[in-house]
């Protein structure tokens, strides 16, 4: 038995009995190891999102198989929790109840999920916003929020789809560095989708770059550099060309296939 | 890891003069004044210049003029007879109010409770959907006035045929609303409900129950005067007291300043009714953010 997640020649088509039949991901493999941390990096629609998705459980995939530590993946779970772009908190309840939901419908006490709030509020950096209501926080906020209550399920594995692409620079970069902090001191495994380099370069131990759809991969980098990473290191500068001309001719690829259809 | 952006109060001070505060807190009213003054003042204008016949569009101050004289014709029991009745002071007057009312919210509550409930049904359990969709859609159309008879051939007179019609003026719509709704749920709620590991009925009560409820009462609120109207009629054909009853009773006797009081008497009454609802909505269901609620 392997631990950890095992992607395997997993294809998507998306409508497949459809008059316009979606290829999104094509014969991918890909393992991603206990405590290891992936950054997917690829053009717009090339099936990122849709491998999360199926990574999740909440897609099936039409040919291949996803396995976690060596059991098949079928449905979601709270194991294998996802983060999306936008924060998608219920805006009916405050941030505590949000964070929560999940050991609610576990069945955990009041006084446990209490305790574990105050705990992940910390954790995140939101004491004493507990509270308050979705849209009383800002992106950044909302988004830690999310953190919170994906890690109140103590996930093996966080699959985050482009989960800073809507906060501004700074932002992003905080929280960035905020993610590290926990996923060092959680130890799960983090598979990222992003359409920034810098953010792949530093955050991964390995990045995955993608081709254009269907997707498949192009290149894998791994990065042994300790972090906190200084992006301007030559050895990091170089990377980051290294990236960028991968990650170029790929979208110079979707971008003609685009214009003919 | 502290945040500055929590440091800084939800809720700027304010430091405003009590003048200041009161101003602002009558403005709405204000404002609802000034529209009513508007057409006020363009109808008792028409009559100063002889436009209007006193006899048959008199003004608000003919008609306001001797409350006693058109309090005589409210009775909450309800007598056709007309003239004569039994009421007369302010409090039959209330009376009235109170039946019409009370059969608006009967009607209300029951429809909004039961197409809720069917709704939810028709989504939730598939055979029970498909047998009963096709169903709501046809009869949809059929305006509740097309019901009348039938509710009067079911209930006869009296309140129930009038809380029927009531019902049956908002429950289709919203029963439609409702599906509206369960297929507009943001799909993020519902994947993220899977994730944190919630069955169907969970992702029902938890999610999508809360993710509906803002916008069906909206569509409630919308659906208040139509709800009006129909109890209006209701009364005025079957059911022989309340507001609508004394309409027709006008109309009958030819008594246009008793017509324009009424009318005067509903639309109060239909905007309470609204302002109530408003004040629920923004109570119960606050998590629609605040503009939301003040724009609709
Ligand atoms: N639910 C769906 N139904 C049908 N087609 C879909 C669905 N989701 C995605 N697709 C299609 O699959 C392809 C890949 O989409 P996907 O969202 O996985 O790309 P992505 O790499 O995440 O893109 P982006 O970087 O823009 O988020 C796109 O062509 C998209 O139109
Ligand atoms: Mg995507």
């Amino acid at each position: 038995m392997t631990l950890g997640l095992k992607i395997t020649n997993v294809s998507k088509t998306w409508n497949p009995d459809g008059a316009d039949p979606v290829p999104a991901v094509r014969n991918l493999t890909l393992d991603v190891a206990l405590g290891e941390f992936v950054v997917l990096l690829g053009p717009s629609g090339c099936g990122k999102s849709s491998l999360l998705y199926i990574v999740a459980g909440l897609e099936d995939a039409t040919e291949g198989s996803v396995t976690f530590d060596g059991l098949e993946v079928t449905e979601p779970s709270p194991e294998r929790s996802l983060i999306f772009q936008e924060a998608s908190l219920y805006p009916w309840s405050t941030v505590q109840d949000n964070i929560t939901f999940g050991l609610k419908i576990a069945g955990q006490s009041p006084k446990k999920q209490e305790e574990a709030a105050e705990r992940l509020l910390r954790l995140v950096g939101l004491v004493g916003a507990g509270e308050r209501r979705p849209h009383e926080l800002s992106g950044g906020m909302r988004q830690r929020a999310a953190l919170a209550r994906a890690l109140a399920m103590e996930p093996k594995v966080l699959l985050m789809d482009e989960p800073f692409a809507a906060l501004d620079v700074q932002t992003r970069a905080r929280m960035q560095g905020h993610l590290l902090n926990i996923w060092e001191s959680s130890k799960a495994s983090v598979l990222l989708v992003t359409h920034s380099i810098d953010e792949a370069l530093a955050l991964a131990d390995r990045v995955v770059v993608f081709t254009a759809r269907p997707g498949q991969i192009k290149a894998e980098i791994p990065i042994t550099a300790p972090r906190p990473r200084d992006m301007r290191s030559p050895e990091m500068i170089e990377l980051a060309r290294q990236c960028e001309a991968l990650l170029g001719e790929e979208v110079e690829k979707s971008f003609k296939e685009q214009e003919l259809t | 890891m502290t945040d500055e952006t929590l440091e800084t109060p939800l809720v700027a001070n304010r430091q405003e003069s009590f003048g200041m505060r009161l101003l602002r807190r009558m403005e709405p009213v204000l404002w609802v004044m000034a529209s009513l003054s508007i057409f006020v003042g363009f109808w008792e204008f028409a009559w100063w210049r002889g436009w209007a016949n006193p006899l048959l569009l008199p003004p608000p101050h003919i008609f306001l003029a001797n409350l006693p004289d058109q309090f005589r014709f409210f009775d909450p029991g309800g007598t056709r007879a007309g003239a004569l009745a039994t009421g007369g002071s302010i409090f039959s007057v209330l009376g009235v109010i109170a039946w019409s009312s009370l059969r608006v919210t009967v009607g209300l509550a029951l429809g909004f409770l039961l197409s809720l409930a069917i709704g939810i049904g028709i989504r939730y359990f598939r055979i029970f959907g498909n047998l009963v969709l096709p169903l709501v859609t046809m009869l949809a159309p059929i305006s509740p006035v097309a019901w009348l008879p039938v509710a009067v051939f079911i209930f006869g007179i009296g309140n129930p045929p009038a809380i029927f019609l009531v019902f049956i003026a908002i429950f289709f719509i919203m029963t439609l609303a409702t599906l509206s709704q369960i297929d507009n749920v943001p799909v993020h709620y519902i994947q993220l409900a899977r994730i944190m590991g919630c069955n169907k009925r969970q992702i029902y009560r938890h999610v999508i129950l809360p993710a509906i409820l803002p916008e069906l009462f909206v569509t409630l609120r919308m659906n208040l005067f139509a709800a009006w109207m129909v109890v209006l009629i209701a009364e005025a054909v079957g059911v022989g007291s309340g507001l609508g009853q004394v309409t027709m009773m006008a109309r009958n006797t030819f008594n246009a300043s008793l017509v324009f009081f009424t009318m005067t008497l509903i639309g109060l009454t239909g905007f309470a009714f609204d302002q109530t609802l408003r004040y629920v909505q923004r109570k119960v269901l606050w998590w629609v953010g605040p503009s939301n609620v003040g724009g609709l």
